[in-house]
C-alpha cells in the first residue's frame, strides 16, 4: 500500500477509537456515581403537579420513565441501546431538564453561545498573540518589546479565572460600568436591532476578556521563543543575502515556518476551550453549553451531560486529526510515513 | 548491606546533593530564590495557622458562629471584618490557605510519585510499557478533565482532604509523567550510564544511583506542576460552588464571598486578600520552575532570553 494511504488510514482508526474509548470512559463514569435521578425526576414531578400516585401506579410510571430514558436493564444493556441510539439515530435520548426535548436538541439551543462567545475569543486571541509574539521575537532587543514580554509572562502564570475575578470585582462593581451577569440585557428580545446587538457585545465583554487577557500572553510566549529559535537559522542569513526587505524576511520566512506550529497548538487547546467555558460560562451566568452542562449535572441529567462530554470529546478529536492530516500540505518538509 | 539498605542510603544522599546544590542555585538565580522564599514562606503560614488562629480566637475554631459581633467592617481588631455570622474573616481565610495548601502539597506529592515510577517503567523499561503511558496519557488528554472533576464533586459531598488529594493526583499524575518520562529518554542516553551498564550495574541500580539523582531538579519542575495542575482544578471547581462544603479552601470563600453579597455591599478586601494569596501560590511555584528550568536546562536560558 501506499505510505499516504496507510498514514491516512492509521491515523483514522486510531481516531476513531480514542473517541470510542473516551466515550466509554465517560459512559461508566457518569453511571459510577450514586444517585436515583428517575426518582429525583419523579418526586419532582409529583412535587409539581401535586398528585401522589399508588404503590402499582408508581412502579408502572417509573418503568415507563426508566424506557425513555434508556435506563432500563442492566449497564451493559444500557451501554449498548446508548451506542446503537447514537450511531443509528444520531440520538442522545431526552433530556431531564427539558423532558421531552432529546439532549442534542437542547444542546443545540445553547452551543452556540458558547461558539460565539470563546470560540470568537479563542480565535482573536490566538491571532493577537501570535502577532504580538511575533514582532517581540523579532524585534527582541526592543524598548517597546520587554514589557509586553514581561506582561505576558505574569499573565500567563495567573489562572484566568483569577482575571475573570479582578474584571468583575473592577469593571462590574467598582467602577460599575460593565454587566457581569447573562449574555444580554434581560429586557430587551434577541433580534437584529442596533440596541440588542451593542448589549449582546457589552454583556460578552468581561467573559470574553477573562479567557483572551490569559491566552494572548500564552500565545505571545510560545510564538516568541519560536521565533528566536528561527532567528539563528541559515536560510533566513541567505535571504539577507540576497537582498530581500526585511519586512519580506520577517513574512515570507520567519513567520510561516514559525506559525506551524502555533496552528497545532491551536487545535490542542479546543479541549482547555471548553474546560474554560465551564468555569467562565458559570461565573457570569452565560448561556453556553458550559452553564448547561452546570445545571444538567445538578439534575443528575445522564443524557445532557453525555451528550456535551461527547461533543467536546469529538470536537477535540475531530481538531487534532485535521491538523495531522492537514500539517503535510501546508509544511512541505513533512511526508507521510508508516 | 542489604538492597533496601542501599536505597535507603543512595536516595538519602542523592537528597542531600540536591539539598547542597538547591541551596546554591538558590543563590544563583533570582527566580527561585523569590520563588522558594515566597512558597516556604505560604507553607509556613498554612502550617501556623492553628496556633495563630488559637490566639486570634482564644482557642475558638474560625468556623465557629456567633463568636463577634455580626458584619463588622474592617478594623484593628478585625482585619478583615466579620462575616453574617459572626466569624473573623482573617481566620476564615488563614483556615482556607492552610486547606488550600494541605490539599495542594498532598495530591502533588502523589501524582509526583506515581509519575516518577511510571516514567520510570516507561522511559527507561520502553517497549510495551511506554506504549502503555502514551495510550494513557492521550486518552487523559482528550477526555474533558475539569468537567470530570465538577461531576465527581458534584455528587460527592462528604469526602475527607485525603480522598479529595487523591482524586485531584488521579487527573494530574499524567502530565508529570510526561515531562520526567522525556528526561529520562535523554538521561540514559548519556555515556556514564553506558559505563555504569558496561561496569555490570544492575538496572535498578542504574535508575537509582545513576539517573534519579540528575532527575531531581526536573522531579521538583513536575512537582510543581502537579500541585499547581491540582490547586487548579481544586480552585476552579469550588469557585462555581462545587465540591464538599466543609472543607473550606480559599476557592470556597471566594464563592461564598461573592454569595453573601460582598460584592454588592462593597467590601472588596477579603475577596481582594483570598484571590491575592492563591495568586500568590501559583506565582511562587511558577516563579520556582521557572528558575530551576534555566538552571538546569540551559538550552532553554538562550530561547527564553530571561
Amino acid at each position: 500500500m501506499r505510505p499516504l494511504v496507510l498514514y491516512v488510514t492509521k491515523r483514522v482508526i486510531a481516531y476513531v477509537l480514542t473517541i470510542f474509548l473516551a466515550s466509554t470512559v465517560c459512559f461508566f463514569l457518569f453511571r459510577l456515581i450514586p444517585g436515583n435521578p428517575i426518582g429525583a425526576y419523579i418526586s419532582m414531578l409529583m412535587a409539581q403537579q401535586s398528585y401522589l400516585p399508588g404503590a402499582e401506579e408508581a412502579r408502572k410510571v417509573i418503568l415507563e420513565y426508566k424506557r425513555v430514558f434508556g435506563l432500563d436493564g442492566d449497564l451493559f444493556t444500557q451501554y449498548v441501546n446508548f451506542l446503537k441510539e447514537i450511531i443509528l439515530n444520531q440520538n442522545l435520548g431526552p433530556s431531564f431538564i427539558n423532558f421531552p426535548k432529546p439532549a442534542q436538541v437542547l444542546i443545540a439551543q445553547y452551543l452556540p453561545w458558547t461558539i460565539g462567545l470563546l470560540g470568537f475569543s479563542a480565535v482573536i486571541a490566538w491571532v493577537l498573540g501570535n502577532i504580538l509574539g511575533a514582532l517581540v521575537g523579532w524585534k527582541k532587543d526592543s524598548n517597546w518589546g520587554k514589557p509586553i514580554f514581561y506582561l505576558a509572562l505574569g499573565l500567563s502564570q495567573i489562572p484566568f479565572y483569577f482575571v475573570a475575578i479582578v474584571l468583575i470585582l473592577v469593571f462590574g462593581y467598582m467602577l460599575a460600568v460593565l454587566p457581569t451577569r447573562g449574555a444580554y440585557a434581560p429586557w430587551l428580545v434577541p433580534d437584529l436591532s442596533f440596541e440588542f446587538i451593542t448589549s449582546l457585545m457589552l454583556y460578552a465583554l468581561l467573559p470574553s476578556l477573562s479567557f483572551v487577557l490569559t491566552s494572548v500572553a500564552g500565545w505571545i510566549i510560545s510564538m516568541r521563543s519560536m521565533i528566536i529559535t528561527i532567528l539563528g537559522e541559515d536560510y533566513l542569513l541567505f535571504a539577507e543575502a540576497k537582498g530581500l526587505k526585511r519586512s519580506r524576511i520577517f513574512m515570507r520566512y520567519a513567520l510561516r515556518n514559525a506559525l506551524l506550529p502555533q496552528a497545532t497548538g491551536f487545535a490542542m487547546s479546543l479541549g482547555f476551550i471548553f474546560s474554560g467555558s465551564f468555569v467562565i460560562e458559570n461565573m457570569f451566568s452565560y448561556p453556553g453549553i458550559g452553564y448547561l452542562f452546570g445545571v444538567a449535572i445538578g439534575q443528575l441529567d445522564y443524557n445532557t451531560v453525555q451528550g456535551i462530554l461527547l461533543i467536546s470529546i469529538f470536537a477535540v478529536t475531530t481538531a487534532n486529526l485535521l491538523m495531522d492530516l492537514l500539517y503535510p500540505l501546508i509544511d512541505p518538509r513533512i511526508r507521510y510515513q508508516r | 548491606m542489604d538492597f533496601g539498605g542501599k536505597l535507603i542510603t543512595s536516595t538519602l544522599r542523592s537528597l542531600a546533593r540536591f539539598a547542597r546544590g538547591f541551596l546554591t542555585y538558590m543563590r544563583l538565580n533570582t527566580k527561585t530564590m523569590v520563588g522558594s522564599v515566597a512558597f516556604f514562606s505560604l507553607i509556613a503560614l498554612a502550617a501556623l495557622e492553628p496556633s495563630i488562629n488559637y490566639i486570634l480566637l482564644s482557642g475558638h475554631s474560625p468556623t465557629e458562629m456567633g463568636l463577634f459581633e455580626r458584619t463588622l467592617l474592617p478594623s484593628f481588631e478585625h482585619p478583615l471584618g466579620t462575616d453574617a455570622t459572626g466569624r473573623d474573616l482573617l481566620s476564615l481565610v488563614l483556615a482556607g490557605l492552610r486547606f488550600s495548601m494541605i490539599i495542594a502539597v498532598i495530591s502533588g506529592s502523589v501524582a509526583t510519585l506515581v509519575a516518577v515510577s511510571v516514567a520510570f517503567l516507561a522511559g527507561y523499561k520502553g517497549g510495551i510499557y511506554d506504549h502503555i503511558l502514551r495510550s494513557v496519557t492521550d486518552t487523559i488528554l482528550v477526555i474533558p478533565i475539569y468537567p470530570i472533576a465538577a461531576i465527581a464533586a458534584a455528587y460527592v459531598r462528604r469526602i475527607d482532604l485525603f480522598t479529595m488529594s487523591m482524586f485531584l493526583a488521579v487527573l494530574t499524575w499524567p502530565w508529570a509523567a510526561r515531562t520526567i518520562r522525556a528526561q529520562i529518554l535523554t538521561l540514559k542516553e548519556m555515556v556514564y550510564v553506558d559505563l555504569a551498564k558496561i561496569s555490570g550495574l544492575s538496572d535498578y541500580g542504574i535508575m537509582f544511583r545513576e539517573i534519579l539523582p540528575n532527575l531531581l531538579p526536573f522531579i521538583v519542575v513536575g512537582f510543581g506542576n502537579a500541585l499547581m495542575g491540582s490547586l487548579f482544578i481544586e480552585t476552579g471547581l469550588r469557585l462555581i460552588g462545587l465540591g464538599p462544603t466543609e472543607i473550606m479552601t480559599l476557592g470556597m470563600l471566594v464563592n461564598l464571598l461573592i454569595n453573601w453579597g460582598f460584592l454588592s455591599l462593597g467590601r472588596y478586601s477579603p475577596i481582594v486578600v483570598t484571590t491575592f494569596l492563591l495568586v500568590l501560590i501559583f506565582v511562587s511555584v511558577n516563579l520556582l520552575n521557572i528558575g530551576l528550568d534555566e538552571v538546569f536546562n540551559p538550552r532553554l536560558k538562550k530561547v527564553t532570553g530571561l
